[in-house]
């Protein structure tokens, strides 16, 4: 089983001071970067599908030079490798350049499954990962609670969570998963696998080396522009519940209820 | 006339293949014991010997620590030195009445008369005290001891070898006649000699005397395999004791490359630690000190301990009593050592469950507890550290706590730019070092205020930092804050086991400490766990520094005047004060915050049963303020009903996880804020703020609102 699971860099949210370059890029020099917790979710997904058997999980990301410090993080957790594209010519680029750099990657790259996280925390467009699978014609498994992969018969099976339950999907490999984060939580990871990433591959690729077939990435080929942005309000006056747990569970109910939340 | 004393004893030599035979038995099941000791790790055991002997004649032969429970300590204590005065005379007759002959040569016999009677007494008293320990037993039976046929059978067998002894003695002198000193034998020996016939107290006293010997014997073969070998072990445990501060747990090196990483098999452990099995007497003190047992946790540290030994005793499997000559071993293929699939047994789920792996709070009252010295915090840690770091094996909520320290410095996940927000509003400026060295003025700070994360971020305590700052200005002290180039200490993540991640974090501190010069400074903190591992753990990492805990910085600003209280402050009624586990058991500061409490106007102090060095956790230690107390009742909850006992308006407090932990109790009670019968909680700092006198030109800042 060869699984790549597409990953990026982001500012870590607890560190607060997230904010935009004067360019209207995200100044990545202002806070340490993290894993994206949601393709932190996709990884755990796959470590647990591949460490019974054998297999190799690939990470793949599209991100500045400094990189691999991150991605050595997610080499920690049980990553076997790591495939990174860097190229100064890619500061800008919107979701659209990001899919077809990634799709030209992974045609580089042998897989039965490709997973994706649900979305990042600092874009939050959500659509690169459906955006690989639209560009290599891969099937597309979204919203996946459960992912249970069958080698022999070259199919994967997915739950799909859907507003009224979950459905079922069925799809021949390789294909494409959107994680999300019921398939569990993300393992902390311990000091073997700190010490076993110091000494795994991360590979470097620039644009030179895919074969992006004549299309246009990159910043000054990106269809959006950010024109604005502004800081959340800060938050209104909170109202606490200081009465014993049982009036306040109703208090709480009749809060939420007035606004129809519940 | 050889072996004189004993003429009246039919075949006496044949003492000496028996007592002789059994103290065979005895050397070699404890060489074997030690044959697994010679498999366990290194144990670090440091000089200091006048230190290491006063402690086996503190611990060993005055007994201190069993006195906290007065009625057990006098029956230990009877017997112990019974036993030992009684040995006397096993030791005479096992030597041919040698000590007999010697103790006979000075002041015409009058030593040996001396012995005798003293003998006699003590003879009763060891009696006094095995009958009483039958009944607490078999009758009142305490819920911390444990209950097993072996310690039935050797208070049957002391009792047995006293007792035969004593009225071996007495029919000795009903058949033959007194001899000087034996008072107790002698009055015992006036009825024996009316009722029965010559005859009869000639077989009584032959086949007492031979009774008493073989019970002798058999005690000799059987203590090897009994929880009473402490008569043994106790002193050698005490006297190779952890002398490093109690708050230093063991450093780690974690650039050893395919090194197991923390305690995962017997191997991992010290030959120390097999010590500390083999010298449980199976007491429960450390159990009944235990706050999470008090709750209803799996975790017990006496079963703990026990657990090792029997671990130990386990792997003896296999393990010929004599070792067999090297041509037999070579014949069969015998290795004669331990065999390695005894040694590899993990002792998580064999020693300790998992789950009570992660219910201790490491506040160290089992320790405390222990009357010969048992370390039972430092293994737990091993443990922990063993499943962090190898297995990746530990409480779901505790990675969370662990990736805010490792991403933004701090278990609270909050950003490095709001830990200098609870300096707002104050009527004074708090500098930053940065900022005073920036202007080349690092030399007026007097001390820096190491805030630390709770008091930078949680809500509640940042009132408390405020007070603190309130203080340290009211007195005139100049100090300075890092601000933000603070990090967590990474005490909780040392204790979670975390020690890749503390060392991350301690080594920033101690490099931002070094480079601002506070190594020449003295630092105080409101933090006791900061407190404690800045102070005896940093020194591992190369930081050396004076730090000073608030209370204690407080009492000393109170008693050189600099800070003066107003008579019309708050007046402050009854009050309860809480020792927090690394401030008082673990550094034995329990003075000082009480003297400075006795600085507030009105203020009475109410103590709680457990106060001082045997203080009772607010249940947020060892990192377990980041994970979910879901076994057994909540400690705190515990706690908070022992402050409500004393019937205290305020509970005193001198750590931020202590102020959460009773707050949160005292609001789970029924008695926080708002309600009818409201008890406060207050931090130290804020009880003297409320009254303090400020400096000239300042003003008193109101910090309780």
């Amino acid at each position: 089983m060869r699984i790549v699971v597409l990953m990026k860099p982001v500012p870590d949210t607890a560190a607060g001071g997230e904010r935009l370059t004067a360019e209207m890029r995200l100044d990545r020099a202002a806070v340490p970067a993290v894993v994206n917790a949601n393709d932190e979710y996709a990884l755990e997904a796959a470590i647990k599908l591949t460490e019974a058997g054998d297999g190799e999980i690939t990470v793949l990301a599209m991100a500045p030079s400094n990189a691999p410090e991150t991605m050595r993080k997610a080499l920690a957790m049980g990553a076997h490798r790591g495939v990174l594209v860097t190229d100064s010519s890619l500061e800008g680029s919107d979701t659209l350049s990001t899919a077809r750099v990634l799709a030209a990657a992974l045609e580089t790259l042998e897989y039965d499954l490709v997973f994706a996280g649900a979305d990042t925390s600092d874009g939050g467009a959500g659509v690169v990962g459906p955006g690989v699978a639209a560009l290599l014609g891969l099937p597309l498994l979204s919203y996946a609670a459960k992912i249970e992969p069958d080698e022999t018969a070259g199919q994967v099976r997915v739950r799909r969570i859907s507003p009224t339950g979950f459905d079922v999907l069925e799809a021949p490999m390789p294909a494409l998963v959107v994680c999300t984060q019921a398939l569990g939580e993300p393992r902390y990871p311990s000091l073997k696998g700190i010490m076993a990433a110091r000494s795994k591959e991360i590979v470097t690729r620039s644009l030179a080396d895919l074969d992006l077939g004549g299309q246009a990435v990159g910043g000054a080929a990106s269809g959006t522009k950010v024109l604005e942005s502004t800081p959340p309000p800060p938050r209104a006056a909170t109202r606490v519940v200081r009465e014993p747990a049982d009036v306040a569970a109703d208090q709480v109910v009749a809060f939420l209820a007035e606004r129809r939340i519940i | 006339m050889l072996f004189g004393p004993f003429e009246h004893v039919p075949a006496y030599p044949l003492v000496f293949p028996l007592f002789y035979g059994a103290a065979v038995i005895f050397a070699l099941v404890m060489a074997r014991h030690l044959r697994v000791f010679a498999v366990a790790g290194p144990s670090t055991v440091s000089g200091n010997i006048p230190a290491r002997l006063w402690g086996v004649v503190e611990y060993a032969l005055i007994q201190t620590r069993m006195f906290k429970d007065p009625r057990a300590a006098l029956m230990h204590w009877g017997i112990f030195w019974g036993f030992v005065l009684l040995t006397v005379g096993t030791a005479n007759a096992v030597t041919g009445g040698f000590i007999q002959a010697v103790l006979s040569w000075p002041l015409d016999s009058l030593l040996w008369t001396a012995v005798s009677a003293l003998q006699n007494v003590v003879t009763v008293i060891v009696l006094v005290a095995i009958g009483y320990a039958f009944f607490r037993r078999l009758v009142t039976r305490p819920a911390r001891l444990t209950y097993t046929t072996d310690a039935l059978v050797i208070l049957a067998l002391i009792g047995g070898v006293v007792a035969t002894e004593l009225l071996a003695q007495a029919f000795e002198f009903a058949r033959y006649g007194d001899q000087p000193g034996a008072f107790v034998a002698s009055a015992l020996a006036v009825p024996f000699r009316s009722i029965l016939r010559p005859g009869g107290v000639e077989t009584g006293f032959i086949s007492l005397w031979w009774a008493h010997i073989a019970l002798v014997a058999l005690f000799l073969v059987y203590l090897p395999y009994s929880k009473h070998l402490h008569i043994v072990t106790s002193f050698f445990n005490i006297y190779f004791r952890k002398l490093a501060p109690r708050g230093e747990l063991p450093s780690m090196d974690l650039e050893r490359e395919d090194a197991t990483f923390g305690l995962k098999t017997l191997q991992d452990l010290g030959w120390k630690d097999l010590l500390d099995g083999f010298t449980c007497t199976e007491c429960g003190r450390c159990q009944a000190a235990c706050p999470a047992w008090a709750t209803g946790k799996p975790l017990n540290p006496k079963t703990f301990i026990m657990g090792i030994r029997d671990m130990a005793a386990d792997a003896e499997e296999g393990v010929p009593l004599i070792p067999n000559s090297p041509s037999v071993r070579e014949t069969y293929g015998l290795t004669d050592g331990v065999r390695p699939e005894l040694l590899a047994r993990p002792i998580v789920d064999t020693a300790i469950p998992f789950d009570a792996v992660w219910d201790c709070v490491t506040c160290g009252a089992c320790v405390e507890a222990c009357p010969v010295l048992i370390e039972h915090v430092d293994k737990i840690v091993g443990l922990r550290r063993n499943l962090v770091l190898d297995e990746s094996r530990f409480p779901q909520e505790m990675a969370g706590a662990m990736r805010n320290m490792e991403g933004v410095g701090n278990p609270w996940g909050q950003p490095r730019s709001t830990r200098t927000d609870w300096t707002r509003g104050l009527p004074f400026e708090v500098p930053t070092v940065a900022s005073l060295a920036a202007d080349g003025r690092l030399d007026e700070i007097e001390v820096l205020y190491w805030v630390g994360c709770a008091a930078a971020f949680d809500e509640r305590n940042r009132r408390v930092a405020r007070a603190f700052a309130t203080c340290l200005n009211a007195a005139g002290v100049r100090f300075a804050i890092l601000g933000q180039e603070e990090s967590c200490t990474g005490d909780p993540a040392r204790r979670m086991g975390n020690d890749y991640l503390y060392q991350i974090l301690a080594s920033g501190n101690v490099e931002t400490l070094n480079r601002y010069g506070m190594n020449e400074r003295t630092i105080v903190t409101a933090c006791p766990h900061c407190f404690n591992v800045i102070g005896n753990e940093y020194g591992q990492l190369g930081g050396s520094f004076e730090v000073v805990h608030h209370s204690v910085y407080l009492d000393r600003l109170l008693t050189s005047g600099r800070l003066r209280i107003g008579e019309d402050g708050a007046v402050a009624g009854k009050v309860t004060y809480h020792d927090p586990c690394y401030l008082t058991r673990y550094n034995g500061i329990e003075s000082a915050p009480r003297d400075a409490l006795a600085a507030v106007p009105g203020l009475q102090l109410e103590e709680m049963e457990r106060h001082g060095r045997n203080t009772f956790c607010c249940g947020a230690g060892g990192g377990r303020m980041w994970m979910e107390e879901t076994r057994g009742t909540r400690i705190n909850q515990e706690r908070t009903r022992q402050a409500l006992a004393t019937g205290a308006e305020t509970v005193a407090v001198a750590c931020p996880f202590c102020m959460v932990m009773l707050k949160d109790g005292l609001a789970d009670a029924g008695r926080g804020p708002g309600t009818e019968d409201p008890v406060s909680i207050a931090d130290i700092a804020e009880l003297l703020a409320e009254s303090a006198i400020p400096a000239e030109g300042g003003r008193r800042l109101s910090v309780l609102q």
